[in-house]
C-alpha cells in the first residue's frame, strides 16, 4: 500500500508570499498545498449492493449515482480532511467488485487503519452476512484497525427491516466498534460517520507527526528508486 | 457463470494473475476462478499457521511457542525478486506497487568447502572476501568491467567476443580466470544451477551477470527484493488490477469440466453451470492430461527461532550451495526471511531449502543445507512434480502455464508469461501493454 509516498519531496518550493511592499502585485500567489500530516488507508466492505461505493462517492465527491451497478474502474479515492488541527489524507479503497463472489483478497485488509463495514437496513441478508465479514477482519486486518458499522439506505425508512437496537446489540459485542446509520442518497450522516472513524483513528495515534514512523528499510517501489546515501555502495568493479 | 467471456483463467497463481491483469487492462472480459479458498495456488503464502500444519498433515495444532497463528504467512515456493528484473518492471508499469511494500534481502551467501561466505556487494567486501585470491580479484575486476560495458549492439565493446558464438568457457579463458572465479561467477552471479552454460554461447550469461549487477546497484546489500507479508501478496495485487478493469473473481470454485467442441475450448463447467469463453488460461493442475512431467523439486520449509549461523545474524538472506561443492548436478538454494517481513511470529525465522530432485532419496540430497540451519523447530517437506504443457494452444485455445521451477527468482516465470501472451495473441509481449489505460485514482489528488 502506498503509505510510503515521498510526501516530503512535495513540500513545494518555499513560501510563495509576495512581499507587501510590491503594492498591487502583492496579491498573494496561491500557496502550494501543505503536505498532509497523516495518510490513512480506509477500506469499505460489505455485501453486494449495500451501497459501499455510494457511501464513498458521497463522502469524496458529494455525488450519488442511482443507476450505477457493480463498481468497475475505481482503485481508491482520495479525500483530504482537517481534524484535530491536522491535515489528513484519506485513501479510501474500493473492493473492485471482488465481494460479489466472496473473493476479496486478504491483501485488501492489510494496511487499513479504518474499516467501514456496511449493510443495508432494508435487507436482512446483508446484516446476516456481518459475522462473515468480521471473520475476515479478524483473520486479515490489523488488530489496531478502527471499525465502523454503517447501516445504509436510511432514506428507505419505510422499508426498514433491521432496527437500530439490533445493530447496536451487534456492535456492543465487538470492542471498539462504532455504529451509525446513513443515507448516501440523501447525503445524511455520511460525512459525520467517516469523520468519526477518522477521529477514532487519530485518537490512538501518537501525538508526534509519524512521518516515516517505521524503519525506512521499507520500500515502496518507485520508477527511479532513490538509493539512500547509506545504502549506496560503489559497484563491485568501479575504480 | 452462464455468461460469455473473452478469457477464462483457472488458478490464481502468480502467472495466471499477471495474465488476467494484462487481459483485463487490454479490455478483455475475464472470468478468473480458483478451486481453493485462497489466492495464489502454488505461489500462495499460507496463513494462518494452523492451515500450514493442516496442509502438511501434521497432527494437532501448532505449539504455543509459535505465537499467534495469524502472524504467519508462509510461502510455498521460495523465490526473491531481482531488483532490476522483469517482475519488478511489470509491477512498476502496472502500478501494482501501490498494493505492496518491499524490503531488500540483506545478503547473499555461497557455500564453499563446508563453510558459507558472503557474496560481496561492495568494493570493500570484494577486497576482503576470501572467495578468491588477491591476483584473481584483479583479473575478475577486469572481467566485470568488460561485462558491464558489453553492449551487443556496439562491436567496440565486445573485444572480439561474439555473444552468439563464443562460449562462456572461452570468455573465462580470455580473462584468465581460475576455477574459483568461474564457479563464483556462474553460480553466485549468473545464478545458473548447473554448469551447462559453460559450453553455450555467452550472450545469456553476460546478460545474467548484468542483471545481477544492475539489481545489486539499486539498493545495495543484495540484488533481491521481497514483499512484506509474503510472496502471496504478488498474485493478489495483480488480481486486484484485473478486478478493477472488470475481471470477475470466484474462489472456492470446483471446476468440473473444460468443455471442448471440435478440438477447441468453448467453456468451463462448474457446479452445474457453464461459462463460455474464447480462450482459456490455466495452471497444469486443471488439465493434467495435456501436460508432461519435466522434473521434480523438493522444498523444505523450516521454522527456526534463530538466524542462520555465520551470516552476521541477518534477518533475510539467500544461500547458494553450488552443485560441485556437494557432488550434484543442480545447486541447492536456501531462502530465508523472518518476522521482520511480517511472515512469522515475533522472533521467528522461515528458511526454505529447495533443489531439483536427482535421486530417489530427495531428503538426503538437501542435508548439506539442512545442516546449515540447525536447530530447526519444525520442518515441512514437499516433493512436487513439475509440469509443462504438451498442448501449446494453437488449435485448442487452451494456454497452460508451467509449474514454478527451482530457480531462485521470477525471471523464468516472466518468460513463461511472455510466451503464453505470444501464443494467445500472436504478437510479441510488450511491457507497455500492461500500463493502466484509465485513471483509477480519484478525489483531491492534488496532495499526492
Amino acid at each position: 500500500m502506498d503509505s510510503r509516498y515521498e510526501i516530503q519531496r512535495r513540500a513545494g518550493g518555499g513560501s510563495a508570499n509576495a512581499s507587501p511592499a510590491l503594492g498591487a502585485q502583492s496579491r498573494r500567489r496561491k500557496m502550494p498545498p501543505r503536505p498532509a500530516d497523516y495518510k490513512l488507508q480506509i477500506i469499505i466492505i460489505g455485501s453486494r449492493g449495500v451501497g459501499k461505493t455510494s457511501l464513498m462517492e458521497r463522502f469524496t465527491d458529494d455525488t450519488f449515482c442511482e443507476a450505477c451497478k457493480s463498481t468497475v474502474g475505481v482503485d481508491f479515492k482520495i479525500k483530504t480532511v482537517e481534524l484535530r488541527g491536522k491535515k489528513i489524507r484519506l485513501q479510501i479503497w474500493d473492493t473492485a467488485g471482488q465481494e460479489r463472489f466472496n473473493s476479496i483478497t486478504s491483501a485488501y485488509y492489510r494496511g487499513a487503519k479504518g474499516i467501514v463495514l456496511v449493510y443495508d437496513i432494508t435487507k436482512q441478508e446483508t446484516f446476516d452476512d456481518l459475522p462473515k465479514w468480521m471473520k475476515m477482519i479478524d483473520k486479515y486486518a490489523s488488530e489496531e484497525a478502527e471499525l465502523l458499522l454503517v447501516g445504509n439506505k436510511l432514506d428507505c425508512e419505510t422499508d426498514r427491516i433491521i432496527t437500530k437496537q439490533t445493530a447496536e446489540r451487534f456492535t456492543s459485542r465487538i470492542s471498539g466498534m462504532r455504529f451509525c446509520e446513513a443515507s448516501a442518497k440523501d447525503n445524511f450522516n455520511v460525512e459525520e460517520c467517516f469523520l468519526k472513524l477518522v477521529d477514532d483513528i487519530l485518537a490512538k495515534m501518537p501525538l508526534e507527526i509519524p512521518n516515516r514512523e517505521l524503519s525506512n528499510s521499507i520500500l515502496s517501489l518507485q520508477p527511479e528508486p532513490e538509493v539512500p546515501p547509506e545504502l549506496n555502495p560503489p559497484r563491485m568493479h568501479c575504480c | 457463470m452462464n455468461e460469455e467471456y473473452d478469457v477464462i483463467v483457472l488458478g490464481t497463481g502468480l502467472t495466471e494473475c499477471i495474465l488476467s491483469g494484462i487481459m483485463s487492462v487490454k479490455g478483455k472480459k475475464v472470468l478468473h476462478m480458483d478451486r481453493n479458498s485462497y489466492y495464489g495456488a502454488e505461489s500462495a503464502s499460507i496463513t494462518p499457521l494452523e492451515d500450514l500444519y493442516k496442509r502438511f498433515s501434521l497432527p494437532g495444532a501448532p505449539p504455543e511457542s509459535m505465537g499467534k497463528g495469524r502472524d504467519w504467512n508462509v510461502d510455498l515456493i521460495p523465490k526473491f525478486l531481482m531488483a532490476n528484473g522483469q517482475l519488478v518492471r511489470m509491477l512498476l508499469i502496472t502500478q501494482v506497487t501501490r498494493y505492496l511494500d518491499f524490503k531488500v534481502i540483506e545478503g547473499s551467501f555461497v557455500y564453499k568447502k563446508g563453510s558459507i561466505y558472503k557474496v560481496p556487494s561492495t568494493e570493500t567486501e570484494a577486497l576482503a572476501s576470501s572467495l578468491m585470491g588477491l591476483f584473481e580479484k584483479r583479473r575478475f575486476r577486469k572481467f566485470l568491467v568488460f561485462v558491464a560495458n558489453f553492449d551487443e549492439n556496439d562491436p567496440k565493446t565486445m573485444e572480439g567476443v561474439d555473444p552468439n558464438k563464443t562460449t562462456m568457457r572461452d570468455v573465462f579463458k580470455k580473462f584468465d580466470l581460475g576455477q574459483d572465479v568461474i564457479d563464483f561467477t556462474g553460480h553466485s552471479l549468473a545464478l545458473y544451477r548447473t554448469d551447462e552454460y559453460l559450453d553455450l554461447p555467452c550472450m545469456d550469461s553476460l546478460n545474467r551477470i548484468k542483471l545481477y549487477s544492475e539489481s545489486l546497484a539499486r539498493y545495495g546489500k543484495s540484488p533481491y527484493l521481497y514483499p512484506l507479508y509474503g510472496l502471496g501478496e504478488l498474485p493478489q495485487g495483480f488480481a486486484r488490477l484485473s478486478a478493477i478493469y472488470g475481471g470477475t473473481y470466484m474462489l472456492n470454485k470446483p471446476i468440473e469440466e473444460i468443455v471442448m467442441e471440435d478440438g477447441k475450448v468453448v467453456g468451463v463447467k462448474s457446479e452445474g453451470e457453464i461459462a463460455r469463453c474464447k480462450q482459456l488460461i490455466c495452471d497444469p493442475s486443471y488439465l493434467m492430461d495435456r501436460t508432461t512431467k519435466v522434473g521434480q523439486v523438493i522444498r523444505v520449509i523450516c521454522i527456526m527461532n534463530h538466524p542462520i549461523k555465520n551470516t552476521s545474524d541477518v534477518n533475510s538472506c539467500q544461500i547458494i550451495i553450488p552443485q560441485n561443492q556437494v557432488n550434484r548436478k543442480h545447486d541447492i538454494y536456501v531462502c530465508m526471511i523472518s518476522y521482520t517481513h511480517n511472515v512469522a511470529a515475533q522472533g521467528k525465522y522461515v528458511a526454505i531449502v529447495s533443489t531439483t530432485v536427482e535421486t530417489d532419496n530427495p531428503e538426503m540430497e538437501v542435508k548439506p543445507a539442512m545442516d546449515l540451519l540447525e536447530p530447526v523447530e519444525q520442518k515441512f517437506v514437499s516433493i512436487s512434480d513439475q509440469y509443462a504443457p504438451t498442448d501449446m494452444g494453437a488449435e485448442s485455445q487452451i494456454f497452460m502455464s508451467r509449474t514454478y521451477d527451482a530457480t531462485t527468482h521470477f525471471e523464468t516465470t516472466c518468460d513463461d508469461i511472455k510466451d503464453i501472451y505470444k501464443r494467445m495473441t500472436g504478437t510479441e509481449f510488450d511491457f507497455a501493454e500492461m500500463e493502466r489505460k484509465k485513471n483509477d485514482i480519484f478525489g483531491d489528488a492534488a496532495d499526492q
